[in-house]
């Protein structure tokens, strides 16, 4: 009786697994043909790869399109642009949604809490092709920003065709999208904060500026950590969509990352081989700066994304 | 005692005005996020002289209909919505089939294999071919110009999947269990037990699905070049680089009396309206649908 129990169970676990199985199928199919099989074709970055040839069938050349690369001073420029633009963003940006979700903590009016979530989380769903309208439209040279200035100015300002300005227009956009969605997380981490620390707090005689400085951000400090990683670990990403969105000739000298680079040349200019040794660099680079950020993320604040 | 007390209430009026402060710098950041589409929203309703004089600010000025009736009017606007509709509806249904499944899945601890699928399907998330190889693949496969090509490979993102699946390993599994004892399959206990009780989490993971395809512009930029297929970001990605170029470039119809910064303006509001009116309903369900599952602990 026991035994056949038993029989039956593990017939029908190993049945319940076939089913399992067939769920994870089509899943498992797409990633395998829309995530590996390109891995497959990166191979033309060591190839001079003839699109009527084939993959198999072009010549192979070594490393020689990476030379071409590391001795092509453009490449500098976009990978010294990339850098620059990220680290902007880094700086100007990753503080800012740690502050809105503290400030968001602090009120006590849950209408009103509500209310200013859902406005600065809305930009977050827009896609750059709307963001790039929406400020071409009030940055232009006859927009409404420029009407306002018009008193100041001599002459409109070129927000988006001027180097001085571009990549200060490139952090406002990103801000502008970004900063209440990422306030999210924080707000999240501040939800788990024990709320007997607050009262033992006010008990002492500790005033709100206290609280939140010795209470909360101790509190959330580990998720900051993290999420300072994660972005190191982006630093070859820059906003390529938005950039590609965004930015025109004018601006190339300063705007130009490598993912915009690779696609005018590596598409635009039917380069494919130099284009994907171009972006093979980068995603193995990527690659190992997210991994190490992981591990970072692991040993510093004991958390990690996968 | 009294002393404490004092300090106390001083320390409360300083807090006060910085509640207050608080609150008038987060209005001034909701009222910085919604200018510029009040803005350009005016701009769309406001008549041509009221735009080009730079009459309008926030609130449209002679207001009019026209623009709207042309831009809706403009058979490429009407042909690219509906290739929009068409992969925002067939991409998310099929993403959140797909999706789920994997994601129940991979939510078994005991499986056989599991943590090989896993390590799999993150790796497919960190490390990417690039462009080029991406785009060999699907003119290989035949998919250039082809609606499929903006559906089939957003498929399965691997970020949303394992929101599900975290969210999956927290449900209690004495349900399923005692589901199984009465001789359910692994189907119907997905159905009828599983899926019932992650509703706000499969709502959320919806949301972020439909806007991602309904935003998707970039391979309609690389894989499509037939003007029936292109989606509606394309068609306004070309309406505003066009319009960054002397305006005397953009395809208007003079003798409509219309601005190019109205028209562009009203197809930006018309590309943002679907997302703003699915907005507010899905709004409620996020905040705890992703938190929960977007950070392992």
């Amino acid at each position: 009786m026991k035994q056949s129990k038993k029989r039956r169970t593990f017939k029908s676990g190993v049945l319940n697994y076939w089913q399992y199985y067939v769920l994870l199928f089509p899943a498992l199919a797409l990633i395998l043909l829309f995530q590996y099989v390109p891995l497959y074709g990166l191979q033309i970055a060591f190839k001079d790869f003839n699109i009527f040839v084939g993959i198999k069938e072009s010549p192979f050349v070594g490393f020689d399109h990476f030379r071409r690369v590391f001795n092509d001073a453009y490449f500098y420029k976009v990978l010294g642009n990339t850098l620059v633009i990220s680290f902007y963003k880094l700086v100007f940006l990753f503080p800012l949604p740690v502050i809105l979700a503290i400030q968001l903590n602090e009120v006590k009016n849950n209408l009103l809490r509500r209310s200013v979530q859902t406005v600065v989380y809305l930009p977050h769903f827009l896609s750059w092709v709307i963001v790039s309208g929406l400020f071409v439209s009030i940055l232009g040279s006859d927009g409404i920003v420029n009407q306002i200035l018009s008193p100041f100015m001599d002459r409109p300002i070129r927000f988006l065709m001027d180097r001085n300005w571009f990549r200060s227009v490139l952090v406002f956009t990103e801000g502008w999208k970004g900063v209440g969605w990422s306030a999210i997380v924080y707000l999240a981490a501040i939800t788990g904060i024990d709320p007997q620390l607050y009262e033992a707090a006010i008990v002492d005689g500790a005033n709100k500026f206290q609280r939140i400085w010795h209470i909360t951000l101790p509190g959330i400090s580990p998720t900051i950590i993290l999420l300072l990683i994660l972005n190191i670990g982006s630093l070859l990403e820059a906003g390529f969509q938005q950039i590609l969105v965004m930015y025109n000739p004018m601006v190339y000298s300063v705007a130009d990352i490598i993912g915009t680079y690779v696609y005018r040349v590596g598409l635009g200019q039917m380069n494919f081989s130099y284009g994907a040794a171009v972006g093979l660099f980068n995603s193995v680079v990527a690659f190992i700066l997210i991994i190490t950020g992981n591990q970072l993320a692991k040993r510093l604040a004991g958390r990690s994304i996968w | 005692m009294n002393k404490r007390q004092k300090h106390f209430m001083k320390e409360s009026k300083v807090e006060r005005l910085f509640s207050a402060l608080n609150v008038f710098l987060l209005l001034l950041l909701a009222a910085a996020t919604l200018f510029p589409f009040l803005h350009v929203l005016a701009q769309s309703l406001s008549s041509e002289t009221a735009v080009i004089s730079g009459q309008v600010g926030l609130f449209p000025v002679d207001p009019q209909l026209g623009t709207y009736q042309y831009v809706m009017g403009n058979s490429q606007f009407t042909s690219s919505f509906r290739v929009s509709v068409i992969i925002t509806v067939l991409g998310t249904l099929g993403a959140m089939v797909v999706t789920t499944f994997a994601a129940y899945t991979l939510s078994k601890p005991h499986l056989p294999g599991r943590n090989f699928f896993l390590v799999l399907f993150i790796f497919a998330m960190l490390f990417h071919g690039g462009i080029i190889p991406n785009y060999l693949l699907m003119r290989s496969l035949g998919l250039l110009d082809s609606i499929w090509v903006l559906i089939l490979p957003a498929l399965v993102n691997v970020f949303n999947l394992l929101i599900i699946k975290n969210f999956f390993e927290g449900t209690p599994e004495s349900l399923e269990e005692a589901a199984r004892i009465d001789g359910a399959n692994t189907f119907s206990i997905l159905f009828r037990i599983v899926l019932p009780i992650s509703l706000p989490v499969l709502a959320t993971i919806s949301l972020f699905y439909a806007v991602a395809y309904w935003n998707d512009f970039f391979r309609a930029m690389i894989y499509i070049s037939r003007p029936d297929l292109k989606p509606l970001q394309l068609y306004l990605y070309e309406i505003v680089t066009q319009t960054q170029r002397p305006l005397t470039d953009v395809p208007v119809d003079s003798a409509m009396n219309l601005t190019p910064a109205a028209v562009r303006s009203a197809t930006i509001m018309a590309t943002t309206f679907p997302i703003l009116v699915v907005y507010p309903f899905l709004q409620k369900y996020f905040v705890k649908g992703i938190v929960v599952g977007s950070v392992k602990g």
